[in-house]
């Protein structure tokens, strides 16, 4: 599919800058971390370093004096390592998870903006994978990529240190063994290991592929395409996996050459101390203290291999977090927003123009349209003639390209988005319904809404008898898109939700759809008849001539502005219709607006 | 729907269940094993080694070129050691991919067989997870939790033969602190695993959560209530923090309790050395081998320990998996009572696959002909197309039945519509026939067969299905008309999107029929969407049309004009229409009323036709 042009988070030190920016570690609890891990190291070199001294001493037998000290110190140190570990994790996770929060809710941050025209091109899969896997593998950049490699850096220059004392060329020979296993063996790591973007991006796809065969296996079924599905979704499974394999062959390597190293320079200490102790340049007590500080020198460098593979992960999921940073966000709040005026606020577009992007054809093109306080407007017009797009311009979800737009006498984009959405209520042709209870959905339309209000919505969208008779009333549960209930009463669900919000202005884009004539009709008249009572406006989508019956004027659009011809609500919209509907037959003359955007 | 109520727990250890279901396994997890046991012994042989160096030089005087052989002989150990640490990682990740991919492909299997109806009472979002990140977790387990667990088992019992060989005393106190750590694991082991299983139950939860919450921020933003969602994320997160430390803080605990044996097991190991060299009962060599391979008899274990935590998300996703996969037909029909064992999809690949092409090559056999004008319904055979006979269906979660007392008869070739107020069960009348519900009392019979005893797949060849809300799928236009038939003709495709009257629309976009759909930059109205789901029967050319709510988005000219041009199509066809306004089918033969759900429910009023 085609993807929208993003911009290029930068390099991999940016990715990280940026993260670290955003995440806002706790540099004080990384840091304790860090010190508890380094001494963490430290006490098993000295553990181990001690316990050699005592064998290698004991074997003299110099008297249990002489080893006292050092074997209590060897089982304090024995015995403190284990917690000095603990405290370092517990201290690490607890830090990573906050910046995670963070993260994440930056990245809610970014996305909300942008729905509903400017999400288009992303997969909600896609986009989901984004919110969980990637911005879950961020954690990482602390816990396996940061903090290893300071506390191996640190616990390995002590060590190489205090060998150096006991031997200098001993510690010379260490150092340079340890600073060929942290460079190489990362190396290893990443120079085999391919096409981390790649994966993540594979990864993402499959997540979109998983969710499209579970979301469209009704269809897949019915036509017997459920087979043919899930091998597309294998090819992407293969993929991954020969990339996985070719991971672990490179993970294995790094671990290799982490082992050689030290086998390197176990076998060199010895070496050196063998020659040391025969040219008396080192008591021969010391010998065995060389070759198990250079294990316990070593012991946390496999974490450091590993780092690099992980900072690479954490890169390619930090572009694919940061990604959405670069998305233009296509309406955002004045700085010194406008005051909307009180009452009912008429609407009011001039030669409106807007399109989704330069390359997409005219959605809008030179509409007028106006709603005066109070009225009743209903909008016709074939699928793809703007209607849409003219409600998403009058909730400023999309901007104007030409033309104005006014709120109440006041330029839409001088208002803050929320004023203009508080005075529109809109029942959007795909509205959805959250996985919840039936409350829950309806009180999205004002939160502090009493059970007598929602009682009321709930009749005036006629679904009170309904939920009614279900055996947990309003708190039943509709499923995952409203799955369990039925379309009719998803509608409606939306409707009251809409009506419960209390707005001035209400915009029903096809109420009716989905519901009986009668029904609908019937429905829709006791909503226009009521919002005439209250002085509330009304925008009325539709495609049923039925439900025009009400309505103070009829406007009718194509090609992304007012049709010309009557636009009274008498006897002749009938015809009007018809005239419009004849464009969407086939062999029609007239073109519809492309591009535009449903709410999916 | 209640799904854990469905599923069927079948006992056993999840790495038995798994490894019932993937048969590969076994052979993955011996080389793995048999790597990791060539290590241990490296290691044993680095500890005599470097001890037999340090010994002759300390005791005996010996020079570096007198113990070169052996210094040789020390490294070569570790490079050894290398390797087989290289292969064991290999065939680990060999492991671990067989098994998540193989589970993937049975869980989304067994999803589809399980059918919408199932699938609707399941969150998408969550077995997504459960598909991807789940089985990957998988990965984790089998991989490296499972050889460790083995190598855990068999290393420090080899080790400990070895020390009690050299040196008994150590070897009893090995012995009695490694008798300890199954103690640990077992206390601290079961705590983790429960804590886990709520953790991954929760990010399921979360996962849904914000699926749901990406695709409702539209209605969200439109209502201005955009922070709601930012606080649910906040605080979703927050939770999730929260409950993942508490996990931490018990997974830690058992790890730092092994570390604690370890540690004093060699810091014991290593006094009373000493001690004993200091009265020398013991030689040096002997102490310093013993005391260089003590840790090792630990590390096996305290690694099985930290691969068991490690793998704890995917033991908990194998749950879930299983729990889906144990889910089967003939029980998910038992609790809305009883049904006939169901004719599933192959559970294992490649047969189905081969199969399936064969089949697909046949339609395109067919479809290769497409400019020959066919006599529908011709081609099959079948008395009465289609007949429900007093069938009752319930929904898991809803006291009322969603249809009760339906009966319906079509003969082949008859129009029928069925149409009722919104939730009478038009729709579930619809996917009975398409064998996506199944009655609890009456039998629905499909040309002289009751459908039960129908395999599924090769029934619905004989349907094109027309959804209320029809899905489109990530790919072109052309892509979404193919599903109804991959091999169909462009011409077919263009002939169909004349029919159903898109041809307009679909040349006034920029790639035309490859012009990409779903959430992508071009999206349909939801009219249009309606269309190409018609365009999708046409494709079909099945003898059986189901039509649920063709028109619901269209006005009365355009279903006037969709009427024309489909009747010719529909004429021959068996063509069951549910819908408020059945006008679209030209020739209707009958009206079938559905009552609503609130009246009392005495059976379907059959009303004459118009």
């Amino acid at each position: 599919m085609s993807e929208p042009v993003r911009t290029d988070p930068g390099s991999a030190g940016t990715v990280i800058r940026t993260l670290l920016r955003i995440g806002a570690p706790p540099w004080r609890k990384l840091a304790l971390a860090g010190l508890l891990g380094a001494l963490g190291a430290l006490a098993t070199v000295g553990l181990l370093a001690g316990s050699g001294y005592v064998v290698d001493r004991a074997a003299f037998r110099p008297g249990l004096g002489a080893i006292a000290g050092i074997l209590a110190s060897v089982e304090v140190l024995a015995f403190l390592r284990g917690p000095l570990r603990y405290g370092e994790r517990l201290v690490a996770h607890d830090a990573a998870f906050r910046s995670l929060g963070r993260w994440r809710v930056w990245l809610y941050d970014r996305l909300e903006p942008l729905a509903p025209a400017g999400l288009r091109g992303w997969r909600s899969g896609d986009l989901l994978a984004r919110l969980t896997d990637d911005v879950d593998t961020l954690q990482d950049l602390y816990l396996r990529c940061l903090l290893p490699v300071a506390v191996t850096v640190a616990a390995a220059t002590v060590a190489v240190i205090l060998v150096a004392v006991v031997l200098p060329a001993a510690g010379g020979a260490l150092a340079a063994s340890l600073v060929v296993a942290i460079v190489a063996a990362p190396a290893a790591a990443v120079a085999t290991g391919t096409a981390r973007g790649r994966e993540a991006e594979l990864r993402g796809r499959l997540a979109a592929e998983v969710i499209d065969l579970l979301r469209a296996a009704p269809e897949l079924l019915a036509f017997g395409r459920e087979h043919a599905a899930l091998a597309e979704l294998e090819t992407t499974d293969r993929e991954l996996t020969s990339i996985a394999r070719r991971r672990a062959w490179a993970a294995g390597a790094s671990g290799a050459i982490v082992t050689v190293c030290l086998g390197a320079a176990v076998t060199a200490v010895l070496a050196l101390g063998v020659s040391a102790v025969r040219a008396h340049e080192m008591g021969a007590v010391m010998l065995a203290v060389l070759p198990l500080a250079a294990v316990g020198a070593f012991e946390t460098v496999p974490a450091v291999a590993t780092a690099a593979v992980r900072a690479a992960d954490v890169v390619a999921a930090g572009r694919r977090v940061l990604d959405l940073a670069s998305v233009p966000i296509p309406v955002t709040d004045p700085e010194d927003p406008a005051r909307l005026p009180d009452g009912c606020p008429e609407v009011d577009l001039r030669g409106a123009r807007l399109r989704y992007g330069p390359e997409l054809p005219w959605a809008l093109d030179g509409m007028d349209f106006h709603v005066g306080p109070g009225t009743r407007v209903g909008l016709v017009g074939a699928s793809g003639a703007g209607k849409s797009s003219l409600v998403h311009a009058m909730l400023r979800f999309w901007p104007l390209q030409e033309g104005t737009a006014a709120l109440g006498g006041v330029a839409l984009d001088a208002l803050r988005q929320r004023d203009v959405r508080r005075a529109i209520a809109l029942v959007d042709q795909d509205a959805h319904v959250f996985a919840g209870t039936i409350r829950q959905n309806v009180t999205l339309g004002r939160p502090t809404a009493n059970d007598e209000e929602v009682a009321a919505a709930l009749e005036r969208a006629q679904l009170a008898e309904w939920v009614a008779g279900l055996p947990e009333g309003l708190r039943t549960h509709v499923g995952e898109e409203g799955a369990k209930v039925s379309g009719g009463q998803r509608r409606r669900i939306a409707l009251a939700r809409a009506l419960l919000a209390d707005a001035p202005i209400l915009v029903l884009d096809e109420p009716t759809a989905g519901l009986d004539p009668e029904h609908g009709a019937r429905l829709v008249a006791g909503i226009v008849d009521d919002a005439a009572a209250r002085g509330t406006s009304v925008v009325l989508v539709t495609h049923r001539a039925e439900d025009l019956e009400r309505v103070d004027r009829v406007v009718v659009m194509a090609d992304g502005h007012t049709a010309p011809g009557p636009t009274m609500g008498d006897g002749e919209t009938e015809e009007t219709l018809g005239g419009i509907a004849g464009t969407v037959a086939p062999g029609g003359a007239a073109s519809g607006g492309r591009g535009r955007v449903t709410s999916d | 729907m209640s799904t854990t109520a469905v599923q069927r727990r079948r006992g056993g250890l999840i790495d038995r269940r798994l490894a019932a279901r993937v048969s590969a396994t076994r052979r993955y997890l011996f080389s793995a094993v048999s790597f990791g046991v060539a290590s241990t012994v490296c290691v044993v042989a680095q500890a005599v080694l470097l001890a037999s160096v340090v010994s002759a030089v300390v005791l005996h005087g010996a020079t570096l070129g007198g113990v070169a052989a052996r210094l040789a002989g020390l490294f070569a150990a570790f490079v050894a050691r290398a390797l087989f640490g290289w292969a064991g990682e290999a065939a680990a990740q060999a492991t671990g991919a067989t098994v998540t991919s193989t589970l993937r492909r049975q869980l989304l299997r067994h999803a589809l067989t399980l059918g919408p109806v199932w699938l609707s009472g399941e969150r998408a979002g969550e077995l997504s997870l459960a598909a991807t990140r789940g089985t990957n977790a998988l990965t984790a387990y089998f991989g490296r939790y499972l050889p460790q667990a083995v190598l855990a088992a068999l290393a420090p019992i080899g080790i400990l033969a070895w020390v009690a060989s050299e040196d008994w005393p150590s070897a009893l106190i090995l012995l009695g602190l490694v008798a300890l750590v199954p103690v640990a694991m077992v206390y601290f082991g079961r705590e983790s695993a429960a804590r886990t299983r709520r953790q991954w139950r929760r990010l399921s939860s979360l996962s849904a959560r914000f699926l749901d919450l990406l695709q409702g921020l539209p209605t969200l933003r439109a209502f201005g209530r955009e922070a709601q969602g930012r606080r649910e994320v906040a605080e979703a997160t927050e939770g999730l923090r929260q409950t993942t430390l508490g996990t931490l803080r018990v997974a830690f605990l058992s790890a730092l309790a092994l570390e604690f044996i370890a540690g004093i097991g060699t810091g014991l190991v290593a006094m009373v050395l000493g001690l004993r060299l200091l009265g020398g009962h013991v030689t040096l060599y002997t102490a310093l081998a013993v005391l260089l391979v003590s840790p090792e008899v630990f590390l096996p274990l305290r690694r099985a320990a930290a691969e068991f935590h490690a793998s704890a998300e995917g033991q908990a996703a194998a749950d879930r998996i299983l729990s889906v996969l144990d889910t089967d037909t003939v029980s998910f029909d038992d609790e809305l009572r009883g049904g006939q064992p169901r004719t599933q999809l192959d559970d294992d690949g490649h047969d189905a696959f081969d199969g399936h092409d064969r089949h697909d090559r046949g339609l395109g056999a067919r479809a290769a002909e497409p400019e020959q004008p066919r006599a529908p319904g011709t081609r099959h055979a079948g008395g009465a197309a289609l007949r429900a006979e007093n069938v009752e269906v319930m929904f898991a979660g809803r006291g009322t039945p969603a249809l009760r007392g339906f009966s319906i008869d079509l003969a082949q070739g008859e129009h029928v519509a069925l149409v009722g107020p919104s939730g009478s069960g038009k729709s579930t009348a619809i996917a009975l026939f398409l064998g996506f519900v199944r009655p609890v009392a009456g039998r629905v019979v499909v040309g002289g067969h009751d459908l039960a005893t129908v395999d599924d797949p090769t029934w619905r060849r004989m349907l094109a299905w027309v959804p209320q809300r029809p899905h489109l799928l990530h790919g072109s236009i052309a892509d979404n008309l193919r599903i109804a038939d991959p091999f169909a003709s462009e011409a077919s495709l263009a002939r169909a999107i004349e029919m159903v009257g898109l041809s307009h629309t679909v040349s006034g976009l920029p790639g035309g029929l490859e012009t990409e759909l779903g959430e992508g930059p071009v999206s349909l109205s939801a009219g249009e969407r309606q269309r190409l789901a018609l365009g999708r029967a046409v494709i079909r050319d099945a003898p059986i049309v189901l039509l649920d709510e063709p028109v619901a988005h269209l006005d009365a000219h355009a279903e006037a004009a969709l009427r024309d041009t489909l009747g010719p199509w529909l004429e021959s066809r068996t063509v069951l229409v549910a819908a408020h306004r059945p006008e679209l089918v030209a020739r209707l033969d009958r009206i079938v009323v559905l009552p609503s759900r609130r009246e009392a429910f005495d059976g379907t009023g059959e009303a004459p036709g118009p």
